[in-house]
Parts: C-alpha cells; structure tokens; sequence
C-alpha cells in the first residue's frame, strides 16, 4: 500500500468533497441496503432498548429482500459505540441507527466524516447533513395517561418516579398532570427524583415513599415492570408511560403507552433505497405513522374514561387539541403561557418548569 | 404512621448492605481485603432469579446465589491466598469478571418479572402476638439477617474460632507459628463473605425488586465495603451502619415526596463521605488505627517466607 501519490490522494479527496457537496451515493440496482443499529443495553422485552429491538424488527419484516440489518447490543460506552460506527460505516453499512440520545453527540461528530452513510439518530435534536433525527412526542401519551389517572383517583393525589430531570421527563409529567386537571381540577402530583435511568431497587423505594405522601395513581418513565409491581404490592394503580408491563402488572397497571420507532426505521430504508433521503428532524406523537401508541388498558377502566381518553386522542391527532395551549401557569401560580397562545415546539423541547399543581422541586446544579 | 413508614422502608433499603457488609467484614477480620462484593453480588442476584424463577422458590434461588458467591470467593482465594497476588488487584478484576458474567447470564431474564404468590412471608411468626404484624410485614431474610448478625458478632467477640480467625487477621505468622492454618481459615472466611454477597444479591433480585436487569445492584456491593470501613470492622456497628445508609436513600425520596427540598444526589453520596470521614478519624490516631483495622489486612501470607 505504499504506492498513495499525492496526485492520486487530491483526486480522491477531491471526489470525495464533490460527492458530500452534492448528494449521498445511490445504491446500484439489486444491491443490498446494509443498515447498522447499536443499542446502548441489552435488548430485553419491555422499556427502551425493547422499541428500538421492534423498530428494526418492522424494517426487517418491511424489506425481507432488500435490507439487511447488523444489530451489536449491550454497548455501553459512548467511545465503543462511537468506534463501532465508523467500523460499521466503513464496512458498507450505509443507512445507521442511533438508539439513544446520548449517540446524538457521536453521530454528529462522526457523521461529516463518513460521508458516504446516511445516518439516524433517534432522541436526536438537530438534523445535520447526512444525520436525521427523529424523537416521540411523550407529552401526547402522558396526557391521555393523565386522564386516566384523574378520572381514577380516589385521594386527588398521583404521584410521577423521575428519573433525571431533563426537558423530555418533564414536559412528559406536566402533561400528564394537564391531563389528569382536564378532568378533575383537584388532583395534584407529587414528583419524586431517583436520579438514575435504571434503579429498580430505589424506584420501588420511591413508589413506596409516593404512596406513604397518599398517592393512588403512580406514573413516570419506567424501563422495568418494578414500579408497576410495587404499585400494586401497595395496592395503588400504576401507569406504563413508555412500557406496557401488563404481562408482568397483572392488576395494578391502568393504561400504558408505548413509543414506536417503526415507521422512522422503515421510511428512512425506503428513501435510501430509493435514492431520496434527506435528512429531517422529526417529532411526532399520536396517530398513524406516529411514534407514539396507546396499547393495553385495565379491564377496570371505566368504559366511559376510555371514551374520554380516546376523544382526546382523536383531537389531538386532528390538531384540535395541544396539551400545552395556554392559559398555563407554572408552579407558583405564575402564568407563563397566556390564554390563546400555545407553547412552540422548540419551547415544550426546552421546558424547565413546572405547571401549577406539580409539588416537587427539580434538582439543581 | 410516615415515621414507622420510614423506618420499615429504611430497614428493607438496608438489608442487602447487612448481609453483604457482614461477610465482608468476617472475610476482612481474617486479613483478607476482598473488594469483589459488588461482582459477586452481581452474579447471585442473576442466579437467584434464574433459578427461583424456574423453580417457582425463592428459597431455592438464595441457596443457589450463596453457591456461586461462594465459587466465586473461592477464585478469589486461589489467586489472592494460594497464589498470593495482589488482593486490591484480584478483588477489582472480580467485580469486572462478576457484572460481566452477570451480564452474560441474565440476558434472557433482563426485563423479567419473577411473579410469585404472596403467601404470608412471615409464616407461622406472623400468627404471634404483639410481633406478629412486625413478621408478616417483612421478609424472612430480614429477620435472618439480625440472626446472621447476632451468630457473627458472637462468633467473633465470644467463641473461639472467631478468636482464631482474628488473630490469622492481626498477626498470621503468630497464627502459623502456633499451628493454625492460615490459607485454609482465609478461604473459609473468604468463602463466607461469598455466600453472604450472593444472598444480599439474590435478596435484591428476587425479594426487593423481583426482576433482573443490567444496573440493578448499581453501586450497593461498594457501599458495603465502604460500609465495612465505616463500622471500624465492628459487626454492631455494621448494623447501624447499614440501617443508616439505607435510611439516607429512603429519607431522601420521602422528603422528596413530602414536598422537603434536599439535595438528592448529595444524599446519594452520602455512604462515601461518611466511610471518608471515619478514616480520617481514625487514620488520625495511630492507636485508633490499630485497634480497628486488621493489622495484616490486605497483605498476602507466605507459610514458607
């Protein structure tokens, strides 16, 4: 490999700079698409690695003859999976998923460098030239969850598990609590702050806790069945927010919703196959195409709350319905939304406060 | 009522840092440093799942977990006691060795819920008068672990193997001079605080979370070793210790709860810095030093040299 002139390298280098200038390689008839995907954690049957499992699942089932999907799971460190992706990359994987936010600062580092990939980042916040990104709308499922609960509770008290308080967390439980005071303009929420993605051991301290301050309806982002199942070892209910533990919660679980990545795997396929990707930012929550799913309800729910539920969801989908539409107050009685306004995109993403009726600080520094 | 609430909760929290703390201290009182607790902690809370889950007993599934604790302590001594590496070095790569081999293991569990029917875990105690709701309230390996606790402090303070295993701790060559076996009263002890990590593992799996998933043990089997410190290696003080760290956890999500504004991760830190603050108390005092610490902790016995 000694013989690399100067010559040769400008001309490569030149035509490398021409292609990314202009547009991503189309793949030659009958070729193979390659598409990488690297999980942080394992892959389990529930929670988060479980939907991004699914999502290539579907791309998998979609395109039985025209895709093939290299999967490496349980990859923990960010600088692994950031020299996995380039390996991937350059063994001819052209189309690559991120699963997690915390690959967005990779991919965005890497993607510039590899040219020739088109890269998808999900929990991703900005699209880049050859990276696309795509995030759920929780603050959809959490409101409909929220209705659920405010409909459900008997003592006007539900409580919210976070686990770190980052914009998505808590946009998700202030719509949850939006929900819940559509329908009863009693309840409050308690929030409680594990400060970890995964501890089931201090989660179910926490639901404990919750249901020692009187709440009955227990929420929150859990990757595990474990809040659901001491939920109903106290007796309470419990809300599957990005997880439908109903196999595991056999009384205990109300409503759960789910995040399904299915259609951001299969459209980006399809647009490389066909040579038309271009790289977009996409949020969506409800409705077909969407990301986000309601999935099993308790046979308990009252038949007119789920009609309830199900309006709501209708007019969220139609867009007659924002959850975050004003008038909004934060915690202090303050308003920070006036009547008739509604929060942008960009404002719900970057949320920091907490609507009226939240009791719970978030953790500073 | 929250009170008692509190301290119920506190006593759970507390329970897997009692059995881990104490079967690192007995393994610690014999000059044994064995900072693989969280590994074998790790692998139990796997195998006892595994296996409760497929046998449908959690009892089943603790026996197993302190099998494998065992097995993996035993690794230990064959590299730190028999081939005398270094034990700082040996215990840190059984901590990588055992979440890996966790890992491994409990892949087809992650995300599992082990569903059990709750029959009275108190048993025939919880029919008792006045302490009877105490027993149905918590888990039999609650209880054990005060029986475990009282069977090692009287083993250590009162019996005479205990003295024996004090003494291969403070001063092996006297030990050996005298004729004990040095080696083979390190393995036991060593396999000792195995089998008691994997029950505190198999506790957490099976009993407090009831399932599997990577980053369940999260930093506990490091507690406990802290914890060991922070009870100048006195088994009474390990109790206290435990319940109090236990308490730190749960005070924090209650006040939390309650609406009281305290800094959570700082509460998270807190075991660390109360082991801290003990060793610079008592790294203070030489005499102080002397009386607490193993005087041969941590370093490798030749029978021969």
């Amino acid at each position: 490999m000694n013989n690399i002139s100067r010559r040769g390298f400008m001309k490569g280098a030149a035509a490398t700079t021409l292609l990314a200038g202009t547009s991503l390689p189309v793949l030659a008839q009958g070729e193979k698409l390659r598409v990488g995907v690297i999980h942080m954690g394992a892959i389990s049957d529930t929670g988060w690695e479980y939907f991004q499992a699914q999502a290539w699942r579907a791309l998998q089932a979609e395109f039985p003859d025209q895709v093939e999907v290299t999967v490496l799971e349980n990859i923990a460190q960010i600088q692994d999976g950031e020299r996995l992706f380039r390996q991937l990359a350059t063994q001819g994987h052209r189309l690559l998923f991120g699963t997690t936010f915390s690959h967005y600062a990779s991919l965005r580092k890497l993607a510039p460098t590899l040219p020739n990939s088109h890269f998808e980042c999900c929990a991703g916040i900005e699209a880049g030239d050859n990276l696309g990104v795509f995030e759920a709308k929780h603050h959809e499922g959490t409101y409909l969850t929220g209705i659920a609960a405010g409909r459900t509770t008997k003592s006007n008290i539900l409580g919210w598990v976070g686990a770190f308080p980052v914009p998505q967390v808590i946009y998700s439980l202030n719509a949850f609590m939006l929900g819940a005071r559509s329908v009863n303009p009693d309840v409050v929420l308690k929030v409680v702050w594990v400060n970890a993605w995964v501890d089931p051991a201090k989660e179910r301290d926490a639901v404990a806790a919750l249901v020692a301050q009187g709440a009955d309806v227990i929420s929150g982002s859990p990757n595990t069945p474990v809040q659901g199942l001491a939920a109903e070892e106290h007796g309470v209910w419990a809300i599957g927010s990005t997880g439908d533990f109903s196999a595991y919660v056999q009384r205990g679980q109300l409503v759960s919703f789910e995040l399904d990545w299915s259609a951001a795997h299969i459209e980006a396929a399809r647009a490389v196959l066909d040579g038309t990707w271009t790289p977009t930012a996409r949020w969506r929550g409800l409705g077909p195409g969407g990301f986000v799913k309601m999935t099993t309800a308790s046979p308990e729910l009252p038949a007119s709350v789920a009609a309830e539920m199900a309006a709501a969801e209708a007019a969220i989908v139609a867009g007659t319905l924002n959850p975050f539409a004003g008038p909004l107050k934060n915690q202090a009685g303050v308003e920070q939304v006036a009547a008739g306004t509604t929060m942008t995109e960009d404002e719900i993403k970057g949320m920091t406060w907490l609507v009226e009726g939240v009791q719970g600080t978030l953790p500073t520094g | 009522m929250s009170l008692l609430t509190i301290l119920l909760a506190a006593l759970v929290a507390g329970t897997p840092l009692l059995y881990a703390a104490l079967g690192e201290l007995v393994t610690e009182r014999a000059g044994v440093l064995n900072m693989g607790v969280e590994g074998m902690m790790v692998t139990g809370a796997v195998v006892a799942f595994a296996v409760a889950l497929a046998t449908g007993n959690i009892w089943l599934g603790v026996l197993a977990a302190m099998i494998v604790g065992a097995l993996l302590a035993f690794l230990f001594g064959v590299l730190a006691i028999t081939l005398m590496a270094n034990q700082v070095v040996v215990g840190l790569a059984l901590t990588t060795f055992g979440i890996a081999l966790g890992t491994y293991l409990g892949k087809p569990f992650v995300g599992t819920a082990l569903v059990l029917p709750r029959g009275s875990a108190g048993g025939g105690l919880a029919q008792l008068p006045v302490v009877g709701p105490l027993f149905a309230a918590i888990h039999p390996l609650v209880w054990l672990s005060w029986v475990l606790f009282a069977g090692v402090w009287y083993f250590l303070a009162r019996s005479r193997p205990g003295l024996v295993l004090r003494a291969v701790g403070e001063s092996p060559s006297s030990a050996h001079a005298i004729g004990y076996p040095v080696a083979r009263i390190r393995y036991l002890a060593t396999i000792f605080g195995g089998a008691m990590a994997g029950v505190a593992g198999a506790y957490i799996s099976t009993v407090y979370t009831s399932l599997w998933t990577e980053g369940l043990i999260a930093g506990r089997g490091w507690i406990a070793v802290a914890l060991v410190v922070f009870a100048t290696w006195r088994p009474e003080r390990c109790l206290l210790g435990a319940y109090l760290f236990g308490g730190a956890t749960m005070g924090q999500l209650f006040a939390q709860s309650a609406g009281v504004g305290l800094p959570s991760e700082l509460m998270s830190a807190l075991p660390y810095l109360a082991t801290i603050l003990v060793l610079v108390l008592i790294s203070r005092d030489a005499a102080l030093m002397r009386l607490s610490v193993p005087a041969s902790l941590g370093k490798p016995f030749n029978a021969e040299g």
